[in-house]
Formats: C-alpha cells, sequence, structure tokens
C-alpha cells in the first residue's frame, strides 16, 4: 500500500513553547492510524498544522504525494483532506441536512460547470441522504444541527466530513464526550467508511482501550516529540510510553 | 356511498393536496406540489393586478413597502445569511438612488441597474475591513462609511446636488411615462420579482450554505472547503446591488433625491426589519418590511381619525407606540414575524387533530 501522507521533521514554536519537535511518521493508504499522547502534547497542534490551520516553522508535509506548504485549508480540504474538531465545529443554525451538503459539495465539486443548478441541486441531495442513511441521521436531517444532543452533533460533524468523499479523515476527538454505546457506533461507523469508501483515518483520541483495539499504527507524542511509533501491541510494553504517558508504576 | 367518497377524496389528494413529497427532486424543488404552484401562481397574478384593486395612495404605500422588502432582502443575505453586521445600508441606497438620478426617462431602467452595480463595487470596498474584523467592529466600520457617504451626498454639489438635492422627470418606457406609482408597480415588480427568486434560491443552494457556515463558524467553515475572503465579499456585493437597486427605485417613486432620505436611521431601520422579521429566511424579510413601514401608515391613519385637534399631541406618540411594539415583539416571538407564521401554520396544516 502507498502512503497518502508523509511529515518530516516538522518543527513549531509558539514564543518558547515548542508544540512540536521534529516530529515524523507516515501514514499507509486505508489504514487507521492513531496519535495519543498526554495533555499539552501537541496532538492538536499536529491536526492543526496538517489541515492548514497553522503552518509549521520547519518541515514538511506531503499528501497524496504533493508538498502541503502554503496551502490554505480550503485547498487541502478540495484536495481530500477532511477535518472534524475537538469541540463541536459544526454550523449550529443550519439543519442536519444542510451540514452534510456543505460537504457533499466539496465531493461533487469536480464538475460544477456541467450540472444546471437544479440538478446538482438534488444529485448533492442524493448523496447527502446516503451520507445520513449510513451514519443513521436521516430521522433528523431538517432540524437545526445546534438543537440535537451531544452525541448526535458529533455524529453530523462527522458526516459532514464524510460527505465530502475525504481521501484522508483527520479526527480530533471524536468520542470525547459519548457514551460506550456511541463509542461503540462511531467505532463502528468509522470502520465501515475505512472498509467500503476507502478512506484513510487518522485520530487523535485518548480513550486508549478504543486506541488499541481499533487502529492500526500508533503514534505517541509527549512535548512534541514522538516517542512510539508502531503498531499498538508495542505501546504498552515501550519504556518511554509508559513513563510519559500512562504513568510511572 | 362510503367507497366513492373515499375515491374522490383520494383523487383529490393525489391531484391537488399533495404535502408528501415523495423523492428528494421533489423536496428539493420550488414549490414542488399542484397546490403549492396554484398559490404561486394566483400570489404572482394578485401582485400584477394591484394596481387595479387599490386607490392611489394605498398603491404609492405598497410600492413603497415592494422596494422596502427588496431592499431588507439585501440586508438579510448579509446579515441573517452571512452573519456580517452592516449600519451602511442606507449609504448603498443612497448610492443606488443618486445614480440613478442622473439616467432618468428612458434610461431609468439603466440607471437602476447601473445604481446596483456602483453600489455593489463599493460594497466590495466596504466588504475588505470584514475580512479583518467581526462583529460590533465590524458595526463601527460600516457605520464609518455610512457618515461618509452621508457627509458626500451633502456636499459633492455637482453630481449630488449638495443638500437640495436633485429632482427627475419620471421614468419612461417605450414612451410611457411611469408617473403614477400604479405604472411604477410595474418596473418596481420588474426587479423585485427576479431579484427574490434569485434570494430564495440562493439561499437554499450551495452559495447560501456557504453563507451560512460562515455565519456560523468560520474556522469549520474554512477546513469544509469555504472560501471566506470570496464568500465575504460576495455577500456584501450583493446585499449592496439590492439596496442599490432598490434606492433607484425609490428615486423614481419620489421623483427627486435628497441626503434626508439616507440618514443612519434608515439603516437602523432596515436591521430592524430583518430583526423583527426573523432570522434566517426570505419571508422574515418581507415581513419585517411589511411591519416597519407599514406600522407607521396604520397610527398615522389612526391619528388623522381621531381628528385634526389631537394630530399634534399624538405624532409624538406615534414614535413611541412603534418603538414599543417592536419591543413587545422581540420579548414575545424572539423568531420573528416568521416564527410567528410558523406556528400558525402548523396550527391550521394539523387543525382538527394537532397531535
Amino acid at each position: 500500500m502507498g502512503v497518502i501522507l508523509e511529515a518530516k521533521n516538522l518543527h513549531l514554536a509558539f514564543k518558547g513553547v515548542k508544540a512540536l519537535v521534529g516530529v515524523e511518521f507516515r501514514v499507509a493508504e486505508g489504514e487507521f492510524f492513531a496519535v495519543i499522547g498526554p495533555n499539552g502534547a501537541g496532538k492538536t497542534t499536529l491536526l492543526n498544522v496538517l489541515s492548514g490551520v497553522y503552518e509549521p516553522d520547519e518541515g514538511e508535509v506531503t499528501f497524496l504525494g504533493q508538498n502541503l506548504r502554503g496551502k490554505s485549508p480550503q485547498e487541502r480540504a478540495r484536495m481530500g483532506l477532511a477535518r472534524t474538531f475537538q469541540g463541536l465545529e459544526i454550523f449550529r443554525g443550519m439543519s442536519v441536512l444542510d451540514n452534510v451538503k456543505l460537504g457533499a459539495e466539496l465531493a461533487l465539486s469536480t464538475y460544477p460547470l456541467a450540472l444546471p443548478r437544479a440538478q446538482r441541486e438534488w444529485q448533492i441531495r442524493a448523496w447527502a441522504e446516503e451520507v445520513l442513511d449510513y451514519l443513521h441521521l436521516s430521522p433528523f436531517r431538517h432540524a437545526p444541527a445546534g438543537m440535537l444532543p451531544y452525541g448526535l452533533q458529533k455524529r453530523v460533524e462527522v458526516a459532514r466530513a464524510l460527505a465530502s468523499r475525504p481521501k484522508l479523515l483527520l479526527l480530533d476527538e471524536p468520542m470525547a464526550g459519548l457514551s460506550l454505546e456511541e463509542k461503540q457506533d462511531l467505532a463502528r461507523f468509522l470502520l465501515d467508511a475505512q472498509e467500503e469508501w476507502g478512506v484513510t483515518l487518522l485520530w487523535v483520541e485518548h480513550d486508549l482501550r478504543a486506541v488499541l483495539e481499533l487502529s492500526d499504527r500508533v503514534l505517541v507524542l509527549s512535548y512534541g516529540e514522538v516517542l512510539y511509533h508502531g503498531p499498538p501491541q508495542g505501546v504498552r510494553q515501550d519504556p518511554k510510553v509508559a513513563e510519559a504517558y500512562l504513568g510511572q508504576a | 356511498m362510503y367507497p366513492l367518497s373515499k375515491q374522490l377524496t383520494d383523487a383529490f389528494s393525489r391531484r391537488f393536496a399533495r404535502a408528501v413529497r415523495e423523492t428528494y427532486r421533489e423536496d428539493e424543488a420550488y414549490a414542488s406540489t399542484p397546490l403549492g404552484r396554484l398559490a404561486l401562481g394566483v400570489f404572482l397574478l394578485f401582485l400584477v393586478l394591484l394596481p387595479f384593486l387599490l386607490s392611489p395612495y394605498p398603491m404609492y404605500v405598497a410600492t413603497l413597502v415592494a422596494i422596502g422588502a427588496l431592499s431588507a432582502l439585501g440586508l438579510h443575505l448579509l446579515v441573517g445569511g452571512a452573519g456580517q453586521i452592516s449600519l451602511g445600508h442606507a449609504a448603498f441606497m443612497g448610492v443606488g438612488a443618486y445614480t440613478a438620478s442622473h439616467l432618468y426617462g428612458p434610461l431609468a431602467f439603466l440607471g437602476i441597474l447601473l445604481g446596483g452595480g456602483i453600489a455593489a463595487l463599493l460594497g466590495l470596498v466596504l466588504g475588505l475591513p470584514s475580512l479583518r474584523i467581526k462583529g460590533v467592529y465590524l458595526a463601527i466600520a460600516t457605520l464609518a462609511f455610512q457618515f461618509l457617504a452621508d457627509y458626500v451626498f451633502k456636499n459633492w454639489e455637482g453630481v449630488t446636488g449638495g443638500i437640495r438635492g436633485r429632482t427627475l422627470p419620471p421614468a419612461e418606457l417605450f414612451g410611457l411615462a411611469l408617473d403614477t406609482p400604479e405604472k411604477l408597480w410595474y418596473l418596481v415588480l420588474f426587479f423585485t420579482l427576479p431579484l427574490f427568486f434569485y434570494g430564495k434560491r440562493l439561499l437554499m443552494t450551495r452559495a447560501g450554505r456557504a453563507f451560512m457556515a460562515v455565519r456560523d463558524n468560520d474556522l469549520s467553515a474554512r477546513v469544509a472547503g469555504v472560501d471566506l475572503v470570496r464568500v465575504k465579499l460576495m455577500a456584501f456585493a450583493l446585499s449592496a446591488f439590492y439596496a442599490g437597486v432598490a434606492g433607484g427605485l425609490l428615486t423614481q417613486l419620489y421623483k427627486a433625491v435628497t441626503p434626508e432620505y439616507f440618514p443612519l436611521t434608515v439603516s437602523i431601520q432596515y436591521l430592524a426589519m430583518v430583526i423583527v422579521g426573523g432570522a434566517g429566511t426570505v419571508l422574515g424579510a418581507v415581513l419585517g418590511a411589511f411591519f416597519v413601514l407599514l406600522i407607521p401608515e396604520v397610527l398615522n391613519s389612526l391619528v388623522g381619525a381621531l381628528g385634526p385637534q389631537y394630530a399634534a399631541t399624538l405624532a409624538a406618540w406615534r414614535n413611541v407606540a412603534f418603538g414599543l411594539l417592536i419591543l413587545a415583539f422581540l420579548i414575545l416571538e424572539p423568531l420573528g414575524l416568521v416564527g410567528l407564521w410558523g406556528r400558525m401554520r402548523n396550527y391550521f396544516r394539523t387543525w382538527p387533530l394537532p397531535y
């Protein structure tokens, strides 16, 4: 399998706070890649660098063979790099359907000129409905997204990101604040998306059990440095990880 | 007997009263049910026939309201749609009005369009600060534009006629002078209807979703692939275009233009329309314009009916009553007139058996 995303020697500092120090990793196409680490380890910063909210001070990110330096978040989104946020960053005033349609537009935007407006609109609708159905959100399609319970709002965000048919989906703590049942549902949706649509997943997550069960490979960060990069089985055995993250026993 | 009546009602439901849309395609379409199409047709017919139904003064008011609704829709696209605030809406109307005042008579049509165009260009310029600042700060920037425009209207005598303003002959169409509100109504419809249709469609499709995404969460909108710069500038330009066209039409109605028509209070009045009407829908902008422009007329006629001896005292109270009405409205129905309308519609739709 080819490499879809490659980070080389990423450095980023905020006025002396070193958020990323020489971070390097590769994500293979179609894999479920996890980034974990204690609070302040630079996980979200890493996602912000990948999705283009921050530019790294040094180093480069290659996505699908292209260097991402200087590319704005919307350009990256158009290349197939979708993202969800740690806090809820959905469009609260828009209906669930509109949220998903907004994502879906990216998927269909390669041939917008060929389609008359009305036709394009219902094509987007059809695809958005498919995504809604897939994530079991159909009954809520016309509800304003901000009025839904927390777990569903999280799912709306995932739906919006998946609707753009991303090649790589970055998830920032998708399971935070969910009940066990909701976590299981979400895990199933993500695994299905990986399998059926060939989406590569990169997620930041605190729920260690879920990470070790679901992920193909794990990157452990601490104070911006890579402590471990490899299969999940090795995480618990690694002495550096145990010290920094799991606590000294 | 029973099967026959059932057959008839079923046939009726299938033919006309099909409120349930069965495919996504129908759900996306405009006025998709036969009943909806019928209602739309009747409404359009009503608009076309309106001059034959109303006497001159109500017709004048109706024209005023239609123009106001157009301008309010423009502001609504910006405020309710893209979530950017503007206190300079009246200034854009003024720009359109002064432009239109130079192209009168047979050129009126062109003048109104050009007025919209120039206003849109200025809207682009005013949109620039919105790329950097938000909320209250943006309101102050647009306020500055309002004052600047006011100053220019009053002092650029060569173009605006200074304090005294400009007068112009009525618009002409194929040699026919549109000198009364009845005739002018059709010119107003000619501009207003397509712009309404466009506005409504815009908010329901791709561009509208981009607008609303910027309103709700601009960081997330960027990551979802929305071009912030383009959306904000487009919202400002579009809103200004609507205002410019409305200003041009207003000039044709008044057959004059002075700086007094476009002060800050008018900008605030338009914001009030958007807020009273209720956020989020085109209908809200229209209802808001109705409310804000019609209530003073109603209060006027009430004052008139009481007799001239009270007129002077009551005139002052008129504004107070108007202010109180708006205040009461916002407290009692935060969703605005649209919220009221939605509740009424749901009540009637489920009428005999509400649960």
